[in-house]
């Protein structure tokens, strides 16, 4: 479970500060698929990379499975960040001088796994790229690349996928791939989806939406979708 | 672990193209070092090996006068008491030898050497071909020669050559000969010849500059110390030098010691110059992989991780560099053989090879000083955050202690590694700081420099200000490049300079009316004869004039400053005035004397007066009406001082004496006479009146200013040219840093290019732009070299030689138009590709 605890963020511009985020609170149960909607600087980006331990919040706690990560040091964020979290980007962010292969083995490696080549080779399999595997990003397409960056951050099998804007450098029809991609991740291995987009057609792929205008939230299904999904069976949250 | 491994392999692979260059000057720094290190390695062998040969005897007795019998009597008694001696005895003489054969006119200048049949006690004279020496090679008259006596004057083996009044047969050519050391001062090529047939020659007539020896073999090497000692007691008011093998052995090993040691400081500073220049890569290339190491910092990698990858990646370049140091090393070594071909010299006889102590002192310095220059920049992975993937963000930096430590650590590091190279640390940290001094002077002046070509950014022509504009593009090297290009620059130039200036300063003193020829060793009865024969028009001699010398040491002081009693007191408290002089007497000044103190005498007097030069006056403190005590040949004369004299040492051909004496009292003195004269013109006119001058005389040595000038010019040239390639090695690796700075700019330079096409810049644009940027560059850096020589001529040519200053501007010109070609040849070449790229696609793949 992700929770956020009268989190807030401000920032210095220039002289003056400037509040990114207004001091929020919510709860991502485990197993959700939540869309962050709002414009562009809406305070989007900096909720992920709030979640993510990316970033520290000014005010309030940000926790983890019950564990308040404004509390670790950076190595500590790191290790939970490689264990728990993937994270998708608009512009993809592969490692120019890594393969395609590499790219995906690359958080294992840094996990301390044994041996990442049966496990990178099916997870670039499953986002349908096993004969570009010894490709670098250059010679890929937009879509190649960010495939590889889901494989990516499926690696450890993290609980946690956070994108942000996945599609947004992409045409409609890369971009689709992805969010069905995504939704079936979300769907087969339950793992928790936080997806930023300003598009609320994505956003409507999600179960639950956050609305974000001016750094304060103005619509959560969040609350509602905690209250049903306590009548959901068991199964669906597992 | 195996993270950081994998990591340090594939980013290797991905950068080694451009980190390659940078590398290459490590090797280059890195094989000068284990090259001059195996080669003075190699050399010493040859010494090492036979250190008693060095001096040929366990204990040398030497002396410039005739062995008086208390002496002789003395050693004899020391000797016996040390028990189981064997001795010999020579005398070594420079003198001069002609060929018989009287239709050759020529003679030279020869360092004759006497010896015993026991010569040499260690060691072995080594003759040319398959002869193999023995004493009797020497009887009858029977001469060795070293080759170039041959050349010189014109004769072969088997010839017979004429050495004072005797006739000599060459029976052999010396190859090696024990008691020779490497480098010694020579005034000619050795001549040996048997001890007893030296009474023939007359050479040791009165006032010869002769010096007699007995080498000494003693039984039991344990009693060396205390022979020596007694014998240096003993004999120590008889002006008899006493030493043993040791001495020698310890001061040749610590001369090889030094030199090795700072010979490698060359290369030791070519290394750090690539480092240097690593070091400014390594921070444009964490500049270049912010995003990736984000990256992996939001994968889960920690810093410590990330610095780890591209530590190790540095190290394996740096030791990859260090390697192919070691083969470049192994390379030029190999070489050295066929360098020095058929020749003769004892540096043919070492074995020459990379010798282990040095490679791996090569490898660590490579490495280490690769390590060490990455560490501080890399630190800046620490600060890099994660969250720049979803927003740029400028991060506002608290001062960062631990980079503060890593500084101070590297520096601490880096003196103690170079103290370490020069075996000193007070070595280490004069050149540490010195370096740094230099290399803050060198950044100080380019960035001057660059200041001042800045208003050509507004210059109307399009390439010349986008090449200004460029110089300060980030990541451009342009400071690393000026200051190893600058440095190199100006190591050739600077010493191009010195050389042009002393050659020009000794040919002005042999130019036109000055004397050019010194004769040496006429006896007073034949001062009258000389004097008819120079006089003589058929001679060819110009202005020339007898000057009367006698040796005599300071044997007492007694003055208003200095109080000194004996010969010893003076040798150890006596500043400046232990030595031996030449003295003369005369009633008049020379025309390059002043009297600064005291009044100069007229006419002669019975009572002993002397003048003294300034430059030691000061150095001794004596004053005028000081009493000076002299030895002159076993009598003592007890002098007033009253002058000191101001002498213009450059004009010194016919006054350069520290003491002259009122005539009077030396007058019938044992005395000889020297000549300084203006000789004929023309080498033919001047090897005849040479040989005629010693067909009559034949104990008078001749000194020829014009072949010294030649020998002068020679071994300057030499180190001249070695200076030069220690310049060039380090202009060589500017080169590398440039092309080095150009491949890691290149996706900048190439996406530019692309841009100023599509803007309309055609190819010829875009190529003058480059040349004008480099060009600029290598003339910055060739000023600076030249600027750098400027100064350091000055400052040599007036405190180190004290001769007037001179700029040779052909030098200067020719080196910052050099540099500057150089600097914009290689920036073009290596930039070629960027001319190629068609815009479209480049911009494409931004």
């Amino acid at each position: 479970m992700i929770e956020l605890r009268d989190v807030s963020k401000t920032v210095m511009s220039g002289t003056e500060p400037l509040t990114i985020l207004h001091p929020l609170s919510i709860q991502i149960p485990h197993g959700q698929f939540v869309a962050i909607v709002g414009p562009s600087g809406s305070g989007k980006s900096t909720l992920l990379g709030l979640i993510a331990g990316l970033d520290a919040p000014s005010s309030g706690a940000v926790l983890i499975d019950e564990v308040d990560i404004t509390r670790l040091g950076e190595d500590a964020l790191a290790k939970l960040r490689g264990e728990k979290v993937g994270f998708v980007f608009q512009f993809f962010h592969l490692i120019p001088s890594l393969t395609a292969y590499e790219n995906v083995a690359v958080p294992m490696e840094i996990a301390g796994v044994a041996d990442a080549r049966p496990r990178a080779e099916q997870l670039l399999e499953e986002v349908g790229l096993t004969g570009r595997a010894h490709h670098y990003p250059s010679q890929l397409s937009g879509g190649e690349q960010q495939r590889v960056a889901l494989a990516r951050a499926l690696a450890n099998n993290p609980k946690i996928v956070l994108a942000d804007e996945p599609t947004g450098n992409l045409d409609t029809s890369n971009g689709r791939h992805i969010m069905d991609l995504l939704r079936k991740i979300h769907e087969g291995r339950g793992t928790t989806i936080v997806l930023v987009t300003h598009d609320a057609e994505l956003a409507a792929m999600a179960d639950a939406r956050l609305v974000l205008r001016d750094g304060r939230v103005v619509e959560n299904t969040l609350a509602l979708r905690s209250v049903e999904s306590l009548g959901l069976p068991p199964s669906k949250v597992s | 672990m195996r993270f950081v491994l994998r990591m340090a392999v594939r980013e290797t692979r991905a950068s080694l193209r451009r980190l390659f260059f940078f590398f290459i000057c490590i090797a280059v720094g890195v094989a000068a070092i284990v090259a001059l290190r195996s080669v003075i390695q190699s050399v010493r062998g040859v010494f090492g090996t036979e250190a008693k040969s060095l001096i040929a005897a366990d204990v040398l007795i030497a002396t410039n006068r005739d062995w008086t019998a208390d002496a002789r009597a003395t050693i004899d008694r020391r000797l016996a008491e040390a028990g189981g001696t064997e001795r010999t005895e020579l005398v070594e003489t420079p003198t001069m030898v002609r060929p018989a054969d009287r239709s050759k006119p020529v003679a030279k200048m020869a360092e004759l050497r006497a010896v015993q049949p026991r010569f040499p006690l260690y060691g072995s004279v080594d003759l040319q071909g398959t002869q193999t020496y023995s004493p009797a090679l020497l009887a009858d008259h029977g001469a060795l020669v070293r080759p170039e006596l041959l050349t010189a004057i014109n004769v072969a083996v088997g010839d017979e050559i004429l050495i004072g009044q005797a006739t000599f047969t060459i029976r052999g050519l010396i190859v090696r000969e024990p008691g020779r050391g490497m480098g010694e001062f020579s005034l000619g090529p050795r001549v040996i010849i048997a001890y007893d047939d030296l009474g023939s020659t007359g050479l040791l007539a009165f006032g010869s500059r002769a010096r007699r020896a007995m080498l000494v073999k003693v039984a039991d090497e344990r009693v060396i110390e205390s022979l020596v000692k007694s014998l240096r007691e003993d004999l120590k008011d008889d002006f008899i030098n006493t030493r043993s093998f040791r001495s020698t052995e310890d001061q040749v090993g610590r001369d090889f010691d030094r030199a090795e040691n700072y010979l490698s400081l060359v290369g030791l500073i070519i290394v750090i110059l690539g480092g240097i220049a690593v070091s400014s890569v390594t921070r444009v290339f964490i500049l270049q992989k912010i995003r990736s190491i984000a990256v992996l910092k939001c994968l889960g990698a920690r810093s410590g991780q990330i610095i780890s990858v591209y530590i190790l990646q540095v190290m394996s370049l740096g030791l990859a560099g260090s390697l192919l140091g070691v083969a470049l090393a192994r390379a030029a070594i190999a070489s050295i053989p066929l360098m020095l071909g058929a020749s003769t010299s004892l540096l043919a006889q070492a074995h020459y090879g990379v010798s282990w102590s040095a490679a791996i002192q090569g490898i660590a310095i490579g490495v280490l000083v690769s390590l060490l220059f990455s560490v501080v920049p890399l630190l800046q992975v620490r600060f890099i955050k994660p969250s720049l993937l979803l927003r740029d963000e400028t991060v506002r930096r608290a001062r960062d202690w631990t980079g503060i430590g890593v500084i101070a650590v590297v520096s601490l590091a880096l003196v103690a590694l170079t103290a370490w190279q020069a075996a000193s640390l007070k070595v280490g940290i004069v050149v540490c700081v010195g370096f740094a001094g230099l290399a803050v002077i060198l950044h100080l002046a380019g960035r001057a420099l660059v200041a001042l070509v800045a208003p050509l950014a507004n210059s109307r022509s399009f390439p010349l200000r986008h090449a200004v504009l460029h110089l300060s593009r980030p990541g451009n090297q342009t400071r690393v490049i000026l200051l190893a290009v600058g440095l190199g620059a100006f190591f050739i130039v600077g010493v191009r300079s010195l050389q042009a200036s002393l050659l020009s300063e000794f040919s002005l003193q042999v130019a036109a009316d000055a004397p050019d020829m010194f004769l040496l060793d006429i006896q007073k009865g034949q001062a009258d004869g000389v004097r008819a024969f120079l006089g003589d028009p058929a001679h060819g001699a110009g202005e020339y004039q007898l000057i009367p010398v006698l040796r005599a040491r300071v044997v007492g002081v007694a003055g208003k400053e200095v109080s000194l009693d004996g010969a010893d007191e003076v040798r150890q408290k006596g500043v400046s005035i232990g030595r031996e002089f030449t003295i003369t007497y005369r009633d008049r000044l020379e025309s390059n004397e002043r009297v600064i103190e005291g009044a100069f005498w007229s006419g002669s007097s019975p009572e002993a007066e002397v003048s003294v030069e300034k430059l030691i006056a000061e150095r001794a403190r004596l004053h005028v009406g000081d009493t000076m005590r002299f030895d002159i040949l076993g009598r003592t004369i007890s002098a007033r001082v009253t002058s000191i004299r101001d002498v213009e040492w450059r004009e010194s051909r016919n006054g350069g004496f520290v003491f002259v004496f009122r005539p009077g009292v030396l007058d019938q003195a044992p005395q000889t006479f020297v000549a300084p004269l203006k000789g004929p013109d023309g080498v033919a006119a001047r090897a005849r009146f040479q040989r005629d001058l010693v067909e009559r005389f034949s104990n008078v040595s001749v000194i020829d200013f014009h072949e010294v000038l030649e020998t002068v010019r020679d071994v300057m040239s030499k180190v001249t040219l070695a200076i030069t390639v220690v310049g060039g090695l380090v202009l060589f690796s500017g080169g590398l840093i440039l092309i080095g700075a150009v491949a890691m700019t290149k996706f900048q330079r190439v996406y530019e290019a692309a841009v100023f096409k599509t803007l309309g810049a055609n190819t010829r644009t875009i190529a003058r732009m480059l040349l004008f940027e480099y060009g600029v560059l290598g003339s910055l850096a060739g000023l600076i070299g030249s600027l750098g020589a400027i100064v350091l001529t000055w400052g040599v040519s007036r405190y180190a030689l004290e001769i007037p200053w001179r700029v040779f501007a052909g030098e200067h010109i020719a080196g910052v138009l050099l540099t500057a070609s150089l600097v914009a040849i290689i920036g073009v070449v290596s930039s070629l590709d960027v001319l190629r790229n068609k815009p479209l696609a480049t911009l494409r793949a931004e």
